[in-house]
């Protein structure tokens, strides 16, 4: 019956090619859509499971809330691991991980840059799960000086060679040369950490200092099967009191309990390792977190997508009903029960979006690289490595397949047979009100996509002419450092360089990575007023480079020693402290170490500028004169850029030999720090794209219906005179009431969603009604011009030729 | 006596008053029958042959075939008594485009939940007798009227039913395809004991059959033998 219930779904499918390929394809878009997202996801949700302790692993990390400014740290002080693994008999075992930044590293004549060096404990690798292929994976690192790496940093240092006793040296000098104990294949793509080299954590003083104020270290506890990490949080309350309480007293110079009376708190928070990628809000993370937000919104995305195709399944099955009324009458009186009637057309919906499936599958296999460069994702879609993908596609299919088919099928079975074969059907009709509905649905999600999509490119419109109070353009970064000892002759040579405006020397960036200080001052000598700020070592040259606006006071002067001791400050640190245009010639408190304090004089103060992201609000700075060589910030005359960048390769190779020349440019810093917004909007606007184009294919489909019912009636107007406006007209007006509509309602739910989304962000955009009226007018539009090529069709023909057909 | 009605009422409600489509009707049917139902449009003879062949309910009365009450049987019930012994043929024909005329005639067997060898070997005998053999693989479309109803009989003969309920069988054909069809039915009836109640608006044609009901106004007018 299966093979019979087949055969006339495939005469079917083939009999309606238009409708078949509405189908079709609407279903393939959604499906391949949905595929997509689901690998996406699949792979998100899956970082760090590849530990086997992975719901075991927690990350110990330090939050708290410092003068109403929040501190999210991933790492933690050096002694954290051991005081937690001696003092708490359910931490089973604790490890660190000390990312050690980009050294140099060579071995014999070969040498590189490494950005992905770190130092870990010696029982790294029996708390996370990379087996060692070469090398005892309990005694590897025990010995200071000793290295575990992966196979892709044996190949780059040592060929073919077996790595395994192999020298590695560090080119700066800081270490002892490394021996090479142990080989891991990789760490997996999915996992927070990323290094190509783990080295004893053994040789690094740094790791065994009792300090309690200083935090480097990311640190991972194990616990017991089934322990709820959340009872182990508790306790860390005391950890804080006991051990950081006093280190703090000495460095700030007020008690613990002073500290909290002033609304601080300060504590060590823990995070399963599961939930790290998607769930990390820190400053300082191993590796660009993913964001569990995107996950929702891609599944909601997908679901939609699918739905909407369903949907263009469930209107151009009900919308054609006459055509199958006939064929559902004989069947009965031929003996066919409700039952088997249903079973029938479930097949045919299964069978459509069987293909639709195969039709996905290769979407996918066109759309992954596309999709992968768009999202920085490396997804594939293998069968032969995921087996479970075939049983699951099935099953998939299935469901999609009743999904679409259940409610055509039940409204086709249920027609009686007497009324169809005396031709009384008026069919086509008693489902109308259900199909306006599903598709203001559509349409409603359409509208909101495409609104979200305008909303999140407008606000990228706004970050990118917001004035900042400082001048990004034609401003060079230049990691001098880089040079050692010739760095200093570098800075002499640019500023004499006439193409160069002026240059400056800090690390402290207003716009990409950069340096970061806080800063715990009190205003005149009032130490029980203590203000969490930013400290910027700046140079004298740093606010004319940027452009930035001095409000009142001066700018520092090389030439006065004492500026050592002034600092420029921002308005929001004036109004922080207290002062309103009097801030100038004021003093600043800060505690040194053992209780020593340091006074400063208030310089100048500066305009607020935007020195950190959009998505944070301008907080209190301080400006202190430290230059340091190591980063120069060069501002350029206008002019040939290109061949001042050849000039300075030249300058850059004469005074090193082994350093490649780079640099980065402020406004590529600048617009790369919401790169995440770009991609977000990119897809967003790529699925909107793909929403509509399928709300679209139903819509033609049912228009094509329509003209086609009205044939007679379209005839008939046109023999009375109707002129073929008011044909088009009569056609359209319904749907585009049904897209007013769905305006409507979508209208307050797109408000709610992007202002959420607007919330991320300090400084915003304003939704305003030309927004809303965009969304609609594109919405409009689309849709009538996916009905009016019917509608013109059906005007055109020759009401003759219509009439005599009837 | 292979069914009975008595005192079949049926009626629709039109803006408050009621529209009677039967009216009283009793009518006993033996095996081996051949009925001819006439009258003018509307007098009700679709109607009551919607409810003969079980596609309609009456509003009042009792129906017996083969010995069971109809009315108070279970859909599931009625459904198969209707699967086994009663096969339909209509004035449009009503084959299925979409399947073949060797498939339209197999469909009422595949309901007959009957197994796929023994399917065949009807399905061939049939094609064998009706001499269409060589059409089986063909569409409706592709044949003429007389052989779409040629077919159209074919299935309703297929699930061996004992009695063919015909809708104005000619209704569409020419005459000599009329007369072809309604010689047909006459050999069906005398030489294979099939029961057949056709409902028809020609002199002609009624009297191929052994007794010819008259309705009118939803009445038994006047039933006459010949």
């Amino acid at each position: 019956m299966i093979l019979s219930y087949l055969q006339i779904a495939w005469r079917n499918i083939v009999k309606n090619k238009l409708y078949s390929s509405i189908n079709i394809v609407g279903l393939a878009t959604g499906i391949a859509t949905c595929l997509i997202i689901m690998l996406f996801v699949n792979q998100e949700l899956g970082y760090d499971r590849y530990n086997e302790k992975a719901d075991r692993i927690v990350r110990v990390t330090f939050q708290g809330n410092v003068q109403g400014e929040k501190m999210n740290e991933s790492t933690v002080m050096p002694p954290v691991a051991q005081t937690l693994k001696a003092d708490f008999p359910e931490v089973e075992a604790a490890t660190r991980i000390r990312d050690y930044g980009k050294p140099n590293l060579i071995y014999k004549d070969k040498s590189f840059k490494e950005d992905a060096f770190a130092f870990v404990d010696s029982n790294f690798f029996r708390v996370f799960t990379l087996p060692l292929i070469a090398g005892n994976s309990k005694t590897a690192l025990v010995e200071p000086n000793t290295i575990v790496i992966t196979k892709a940093f044996a190949k780059k240092y040592f060929g073919n060679d077996d790595p395994m006793g192999k020298i590695i040296n560090f080119q700066d000098g800081n270490f002892s040369p490394f021996k090479v104990t142990g080989l891991i294949d990789r760490v997996p793509v999915n996992s927070h950490f990323q290094f190509e080299v783990f080295a004893s954590m053994s040789g690094l003083p740094e790791a065994a200092k009792p300090s309690w104020t200083s935090s480097n270290f990311y640190t991972y506890l194990v616990l017991p099967v089934g322990y709820d990490y959340k009872r182990l949080e508790t306790k860390l309350s005391k950890v804080v009191e006991k051990y950081i309480g006093p280190q703090m007293q000495q460095a700030l110079g007020m008690t613990m309990a002073q500290f909290k009376a002033g609304g601080n708190r300060l504590g060590l928070v823990l995070q399963p390792l599961t939930a790290i990628h998607l769930h990390a809000d820190f400053a300082n993370d191993l590796s660009p977190s993913g964001d569990i937000r995107y996950i929702y919104i891609f599944c909601a995305i997908a679901i939609f997508m699918l739905l909407i195709a369903c949907i263009n399944f469930i209107n151009l099955s009900t919308a054609g009903a006459s055509k199958r009324a006939r064929e559902v009458g004989i069947r009965k009186v031929l003996g066919s029960s409700k039952t088997e009637l249903v079973w029938q057309f479930l097949t045919e919906s299964t069978l459509i979006t069987a293909i639709a499936l195969l039709m996905a599958i290769g979407f996918v296999y066109l759309a992954i690289p596309f999709f992968n460069q768009l999202a920085s994702q490396n997804l594939t879609l293998n069968f032969t490595e995921n087996l479970f993908l075939v049983p699951g596609l099935f099953l998939f299919m299935l469901t999609i397949g009743i999904l679409a088919g259940a409610y055509p099928a039940f409204f086709l079975s249920s027609f009686k047979p007497v009324a169809v074969l005396k031709g009384k059907l008026t069919s086509g009709n008693q489902s109308v009100g259900i199909r306006s509905s599903l598709v203001v649905f559509q349409f409603l999600i359409s509208i909101i996509l495409i609104f979200s999509t305008t909303v999140v490119f407008n606000q990228l419109s706004y970050i990118q002419h917001k004035k900042l109070g400082y001048d990004k353009e034609q401003v060079i970064i230049l990691p001098a450092y880089l040079l050692g000892k010739n760095s200093e002759i570098f800075r002499q040579q640019l500023q004499n360089d006439p193409r160069v405006s002026n240059v400056s020397r800090s690390g402290f960036l207003p716009a990409g990575p950069s340096n970061n200080n806080n800063f715990f001052v009190s205003p005149g000598n009032n130490s029980t007023q203590l203000i969490k700020t930013l400290r910027y070592d700046v140079d004298e040259n740093y606010i004319p480079v940027l452009g930035i606006k001095i409000l009142s006071g001066r700018n520092f002067f090389t030439d006065f020693s004492s500026d050592s001791s002034g600092v420029i400050i921002n308005e929001t640190a004036a109004r922080a402290f207290g002062w309103k245009n009097n801030a100038t010639g004021k003093t600043l408190t800060t505690s040194l170490n053992k209780g020593e304090k340091k006074t400063y004089t208030i310089l100048g103060v500066v305009k607020d500028f935007h020195f950190k992201s959009l998505h944070e609000r301008i907080s209190p700075l301080v400006m202190v004169l430290a230059p340091d060589p190591g980063m120069l910030i060069v501002k350029l005359k206008p002019g040939d850029t290109g061949e001042f960048l050849t000039s300075l390769k030249t300058k850059w190779t004469k005074l090193t030999a082994e350093e490649p020349l780079s640099y980065s440019f402020l406004d590529d810093r600048y617009y790369r720090t919401y790169e995440s917004e770009q991609k977000a909007g990119q897809i967003l606007g790529i699925f909107s794209g793909l929403t509509i184009f399928v709300a679209c294919l139903g819509l033609f489909g049912l228009a094509t219906f329509t003209a086609e019912q009205r044939k007679k009636e379209i005839g008939i107007r046109k023999v009375l005179g109707a002129s073929i406006a008011g044909i088009v007209n009569l056609i359209s007006i319904d749907f585009l009431k049904l897209v007013l509509v769905a305006f409507i309602i979508a209208s307050p739910l797109a408000w709610y969603i992007m202002n959420q989304w607007l919330e991320n962000f300090a400084y915003r955009m304003v939704i305003s009604w030309w927004l809303f009226a965009w969304s609609a007018a594109v919405a409009m539009l689309i849709a009538l011009i996916t009905v009016s090529f019917q509608a013109i069709k059906a005007a055109l023909a020759n009401p003759v030729k219509s009439l005599r057909t009837e | 006596m292979l069914l009975q009605l008595n005192k079949i009422f049926k009626w629709v409600n039109v803006g408050g008053s009621r529209t009677f489509l039967l009216r009283d009707i009793n009518l006993t049917v033996q095996q081996g029958e051949f009925i001819s139902i006439m009258g003018p449009s509307g007098s009700g003879k679709s109607t009551l042959l919607h409810i003969i062949g079980m596609l309609d309910d009456a509003d009042e009365g009792e129906y017996v075939f083969a010995d069971q009450n109809v009315f108070k049987l279970k859909e599931k019930q009625r459904s198969q008594l209707y699967k086994q012994h009663i096969g339909f043929v209509f004035q449009a024909y009503h084959l299925i485009d979409e399947l073949t005329v060797y498939e339209n005639i197999e469909t009422p067997l595949i309901y007959q939940d009957m197994k796929g060898s023994e399917r065949k070997a009807v399905v061939a005998d049939i094609l064998d007798r009706f001499g269409i053999v060589g059409k089986k693989d063909l569409f409706p479309s592709q044949l003429s009227g007389g052989q779409q109803q040629l077919v159209g009989i074919a299935r309703a003969l297929a699930s061996n039913p004992k009695v063919i309920l015909a809708d104005e069988p000619t209704g569409n054909l020419n005459s000599k395809q009329g007369e072809e069809i309604m010689e047909l039915f006459k050999k069906l009836n005398k030489e294979d004991g099939v029961t057949i109640i056709q409902v028809t608006h020609s002199e002609k044609n009624a009297s191929y059959g052994s007794r010819t009901i008259h309705l009118l106004d939803g009445r038994v007018d006047q039933i006459v033998n010949s």
